[in-house]
């Protein structure tokens, strides 16, 4: 197995937290009440975790992969039942991209990759509703 | 009949271009058993780990079905029993083992056994293997009632909680593929113990 790059494992998880803050942007329009200030704590998680992702990749003198202006959503967001469902997207996508900082070598990385896995994994599960057996795998055989 | 000495084998290895290096690199394949890999040994520790937290969950599945204080209860402890199932399902699968060689723990995914009493001398003696504090515990402890309920749920989520833990350490110096297995583990452990604060 090819080893993954630290820089570029780092990288798909700021792209993935770029995606994430865009997002809620979107659906926390749609939320209210205890839903919309979960959606508004969970933006201000992601933007932390971005910052973070960022000097980490500074750190290894590369340039952090920069926010796109624009994301195409996955699904039309209309309602609160679509907004919920978003946020569940963007949480999955966050741990897929976390679990890819797993497989570097560098042992320190892998486990800030294993634990930084597990706030979108629980966030994921409250915006879906139900826990999900293998969190940021594709599928299980 | 050709009979080789150990006179003679360089000579007939060097005539057909071999180096003696060459046939007598590697394991003797008359001495044993080689002794298991470390990812084989961690995965074992975790097969264990799974094997006991899922004990301890059929056992509070049966507390719970005999008369919890939430009816939401029994069903969330039935789904989360049944990831666990599948991770134990994961684990076992990524486990290749010689033809007759243990794999190193005795339990079935539906055992009632007490927790943590199945894993094998081997398998408590890796890395990692140590049972989490809640999967050591009597599931069932203290009187019947909502009381007890409760404490099966802050037993399941202290086990959930050393699980996650434990996947944690075991994932640094395992293979990639392995240590994704782990991490993912780990994070749907995190997942629940989330969900059983709902019950707590």
């Amino acid at each position: 197995m090819t080893a993954i790059s630290a820089v570029s494992a780092l990288q798909a998880a700021l792209a993935a937290e770029n995606a994430a803050v865009y997002g809620y942007g979107v659906a926390g329009a749609y939320l209210a009440g205890s839903k919309q200030a979960a959606a508004i704590q969970d933006w201000t998680d992601h933007s932390e975790a971005r910052d973070t992702l960022s000097a980490m990749i500074t750190r290894l003198r590369a340039a952090p992969v920069a926010a796109a202006a624009f994301y195409a959503l996955p699904f039309a967001v209309h309602d609160s039942r679509t907004a919920r469902a978003l946020a569940a997207y963007l949480e999955d996508g966050v741990t897929r991209a976390y679990l890819g900082v797993v497989a570097v070598d560098d042992q320190r990385l892998r486990t800030f990759g294993a634990l930084a896995m597990q706030a979108p994994a629980r966030r994921a599960a409250y915006w879906r509703g139900s826990t999900q057996p293998f969190p940021g795998l594709v599928s299980a055989p | 009949m050709l009979v080789a000495s150990a006179t003679t084998l360089p000579l007939l290895l060097a005539a057909s271009g071999c180096r003696s290096s060459d046939a007598f690199d590697g394991p003797d394949p008359l001495a044993g058993r080689p002794s298991p890999g470390h990812d084989v040994v961690v995965l074992q520790a975790a097969i264990s780990a799974e094997e006991a937290l899922i004990s301890l969950y059929v056992t509070a599945t049966a507390t719970a079905a005999a008369g919890s204080a939430s009816a939401a209860g029994p069903e969330l402890l039935d789904s989360l029993l049944a990831q666990h199932r599948q991770h134990l399902a994961r684990l076992r699968g990524a486990l290749v083992l010689p033809p007759g060689a243990s794999p190193g723990t005795t339990a079935s995914p539906g055992t009632t056994a007490s927790p943590g009493a199945t894993a094998s001398p081997g398998a408590t003696a890796s890395p990692g293997a140590t049972a989490s504090p809640g999967a050591t515990a009597s599931a069932g402890g203290g009187a019947g009632g909502q009381g007890a309920g409760r404490g099966v749920v802050a037993r399941l989520r202290t086990a959930e909680r050393a699980s996650a833990a434990a996947g944690l350490r075991r994932l640094a110096t395992v293979d990639p593929a392995l240590a994704q297995l782990f991490a993912s583990i780990a994070a749907c452990d995190a997942t629940h113990v989330a969900a059983l604060a709902a019950l707590a």
